[in-house]
């Protein structure tokens, strides 16, 4: 009774009902490849586990070679619930990355980002790249050894680009090496710069979703319209998706309490790098195929060549919805089969050759 | 009478030379006298008459065969031309190449009948000598009268070995060119040490310099490949203190490597290489080598565990040991033998290191008993923290601390170990209590750990559960919609 009065009350004020009528009258196809219609929904969920968890970790986290450490260790060891908090904050990091990898592809392969939502695919290429360098700022943070060394080796790389390369790396770095000042400016990118980039992209991203609907499968085109099966996007598509996002949420409590992220030891610029060192998991396809790369490649360095062909196919695979087209229309599938099917080839067996060797 | 004796031999060096077949210059002129013998004769130098005496010369080898140069040519210019092979600087290192061409050529030597081992030879040129300008072959060996080893007139027989070793290396100012840290009284300790005693009564089978640096591979002690690096110390004194038959002549056993290899000290140095470990040297002296005197064995013992000689000598233990001549350190814990220490050395009723001098009930076994009681609760209480703090950093939980503060327990459990050598109870527990505390705190703290883990196992069971509930809950609600949406579907068709 009360919540029918406050529902009332709003609904006078804000028409609410006007805004479940609209999500009512929104479908949601239902096919054989509908499960990855979730995916997105699942990295929406995640970004928003990782704000959540980020403020609460905010609450303690201090910035500084003396104090990074130190306070992620507090977090950990003496804040009640602390290590749950940074532990979820840590998995849900990962599995966003992977859901959003997942995501990528899923509407790759069900040619989603063709004509009208070239922009969506261009605004969620975007979200990719923001997302991974939340992951690449965020590991330097606890300021322990492991982190210190896998940012001094990532952004060397930054370094190999031809004469503006060492001006780059000391911008990104703040001081020729890693330190207290790659610290502060990692940590202002990681909680301010990127969140605001990110949410006005995510805005984006939803509003072309919204406004243009859930993509159909190109194979809808010539099925008429009793044969199409839709759900209605409130409330089914969003219970659907809210007992995916519980689920996703107890898998994180499990990975929290029994693998916990761990701290290992803090920084020491003197100390020997650490033996094996690797990137994390989602860099390292890169890695690897940079490691293969020789010294040198026609008539540059070895390792500026695998970056600079790493940004054009990234920047040509951001623009896939604008030269898509220009393929004949016979040799389109089968091209884009053979493209989006050899790189998730590659990536998986250049990371599982990264992670073995 | 020498005299005539070298004339006699350089008649039969000619007539040798004359005829010897294998030299290669020789060879060609069978027929023809050794101009170089004949012109240095008639120039009466002496070294026709040295040359006579050396074992080179009983060996057919002529001095062209050194010296090259043409011996069957009259002309003097022309026998010591370049062009006939004659080498006008035979000096330095050229005269250890000249040397080792056939000292370290197996068929070279079997060519002149000689049973040497090359093998012997060939590290010399990099041993720390091999530089010339510190030594080379006949700075030890002598020229053109050089004997066997085993005649008693040469340089290089073991009667005068510490004489030949000492010409350069007693000479400080001479020393100081090449190594100015090195000391220059080795010969003098040797003398002082039972090698040295037992040579100058004329046995030459005790150890001379090269049986303990080699005598060709000779390096710095601190070069593994020499014969004196700390890790092959032991083994170098066992060539002959291993030996039951050389031993019993002195009157010695010949066990010492054998107790030594499974000692403490033995297996840190020879099983992990530490370096820091004692080898015999380090007791017994180098080239003063003696076996440490009852008295000054704790002396001994003390260079390296100086605190535990320290507590030692502030002990009861200390005084009676020296009124009745015990050899200190050496009554508990052995001499080559020496074994890791245990806390279980102190437990009574069992046969205890102290039960050797003690009764059951007399003070000192009572001080025993409490100061095994006290290291053993703190052991017990530590080994107790450290399973659980282990068990929780396996589990990730956050206890980094509390492992650095177990480092402080164990620093505390080394330092009561060491105390147990003043025989007194009270600053031994000075020394256990706080860290028996802090032991039991960190137990304390492990504990906190485990159970925050079971807490967390069940605050996710609960969890899991309630989102299980939850997620049911919905999904049962999504199908009685659906259902329903259907049904509404049907009756409107």
């Amino acid at each position: 009774m009360m919540w029918r009065r406050i529902y009332a009350w709003l609904d006078e004020r804000y028409r609410i009902a006007d805004l479940i009528a609209f999500m009512r009258h929104k479908y949601v196809p239902m096919h054989r490849a509908s499960i990855w219609y979730y995916f997105g929904g699942v990295s929406l969920f995640l970004f928003i586990v990782q704000v959540i968890s980020g403020a609460l970790l905010l609450m303690y986290y201090r910035v500084g070679e003396d104090a990074s450490f130190e306070s992620v260790k507090f977090i950990m060891a003496r804040v009640r619930f602390g290590w749950l908090i940074r532990s979820i904050h840590h998995w849900s990091a990962n599995l966003m990355i992977l859901a959003v990898f997942i995501h990528m592809f899923s509407v790759f392969f069900t040619r989603a980002y063709r004509k009208p939502r070239e922009l969506t695919w261009v605004t969620g290429c975007i979200l990719l790249v923001l997302t991974l360098t939340f992951g690449f700022s965020g590991y330097l943070l606890p300021w322990n050894q492991l982190a210190f060394f896998a940012t001094k080796v990532g952004t060397e790389l930054i370094g190999s680009v031809p004469y503006i390369g060492p001006t780059l790396l000391r911008i990104v770095r703040g001081s020729e090496d890693v330190t207290g000042a790659t610290l502060a400016r990692f940590f202002g990118l990681h909680v301010a710069i990127l969140p605001g980039i990110m949410t006005l992209i995510l805005a984006l991203h939803l509003i072309f979703i919204q406004r243009q609907g859930i993509s159909e499968p190109a194979s809808w085109a010539h099925l008429p319209e009793s044969q199409k099966r839709r759900m209605p996007f409130f409330p089914n598509f969003l219970l659907r998706d809210l007992i995916l996002w519980l689920l996703v949420l107890n898998v994180l409590a499990i990975l929290a309490v029994f693998f916990p992220a761990e701290l290992g030891v803090k920084a020491d610029p003197f100390a020997p790098a650490p033996p094996g060192i690797k990137p994390e998991w989602y860099f390292l396809f890169l890695y690897q195929t940079l490691k293969l790369l020789p010294a040198r490649v026609i008539f540059m360095e070895g390792e500026f060549f695998g970056i600079l062909v790493t940004t054009l196919g990234l920047i040509g695979w951001t623009l896939l919805p604008f030269w898509e087209p220009v393929i004949p229309r016979r040799y389109r599938e089968p091209v884009m089969y053979a493209l989006g099917g050899g790189l998730v080839l590659y990536i998986g067996v250049m990371t599982a050759w990264g992670y073995l060797s | 009478m020498r005299g005539y004796l070298g004339w006699f031999g350089v008649i039969l060096l000619l007539a040798y030379w004359g005829n010897i077949p294998g030299s290669g210059v020789a060879a060609a002129q069978t027929s023809t006298e050794d101009q170089c013998v004949a012109c240095h004769l008639d120039l009466e130098d002496p070294i026709v008459e040295m040359y006579a005496r050396d074992v080179h010369a009983a060996h057919g080898i002529s001095c062209a065969d050194c010296h090259g140069g043409d011996p069957t040519a009259e002309d003097m210019d022309e026998a010591m031309s370049p062009a006939r092979g004659f080498i006008e600087d035979l000096q330095g290192t050229r005269i250890t190449q000249m040397c080792l061409q056939c000292h370290a050529s197996v068929e070279r030597l079997q060519a002149y009948g000689s049973t040497l081992n090359p093998e012997y030879v060939r590290p010399f040129p990099e041993s720390v000598h091999g530089n010339a300008d510190v030594a080379t072959c006949i700075t030890c060996h002598g020229v053109h009268d050089i004997r066997p080893h085993t005649d008693p007139a040469s340089p290089v027989h073991r009667s005068r070995a510490v004489e030949l070793c000492g010409r350069c290396h007693s000479d400080p100012n001479y020393m100081r060119r090449f190594n100015p840290a090195l000391p220059t009284d080795q010969v003098e300790k040797y003398w002082t040490s039972r090698h040295g005693q037992q040579l100058r009564t004329g046995d030459t089978r005790v150890a001379v310099c090269w049986d303990c640096h080699d005598h060709h591979a000779i390096f710095p002690a601190s070069d593994p490949r020499s014969t004196v690096h700390p890790v092959h110390v032991p083994f170098t004194c066992a060539r002959c203190h291993s030996n039951p038959i050389l031993m019993r002549e002195y009157a010695l056993p010949a066990d010492q490597f054998d107790l030594y290899s499974v000692s403490a000290h033995g297996k840190a140095l020879l099983e992990k290489h530490d370096t820091g470990a004692p080898a015999c040297n380090d007791c017994h002296g180098n080239h003063g080598a003696l076996p440490p005197g009852v008295l000054s064995i704790s002396h001994v013992c003390g260079t390296c565990h100086s605190i535990n000689a320290e507590y030692f000598n502030r002990s009861p233990h200390a005084e009676p040991f020296r009124e009745k001549n015990l050899p200190q350190c050496e009554v508990c814990h052995g001499n080559h033998d020496v074994r890791p220490v245990t806390d279980e050395m102190l437990r009574p009723g069992q046969p205890s290191i102290c039960e050797k001098c003690h009764h059951a009930d007399d003070t000192g076994m009572r001080v025993a008993q409490r100061m095994y009681t006290a290291l053993v609760e703190l052991r017990t209480q530590m080994e107790r923290a450290r399973q659980m703090l282990t068990v929780a950093e396996q589990k990730g939980l956050e206890v980094s601390d509390a492992l650095m503060q177990l480092k402080d327990v164990r620093s505390a459990l080394i330092r009561a170990r060491t105390v147990t050598h003043q025989m007194d109870p009270k600053a031994l527990t000075d020394v256990v209590r706080p860290a028996l505390e802090q032991a039991r705190s960190l137990v304390r703290v492990g504990e906190q750990a485990l159970a925050e883990y079971r807490f967390r196992r069940m605050g996710l069971a609960i969890a899991t559960l309630l989102t299980t509930l939850l997620v049911i809950l919905l999904y049962v609600k999504l199908r009685q919609m659906e259902a329903t949406s259907r049904g509404t579907q049907q009756m409107g068709k």
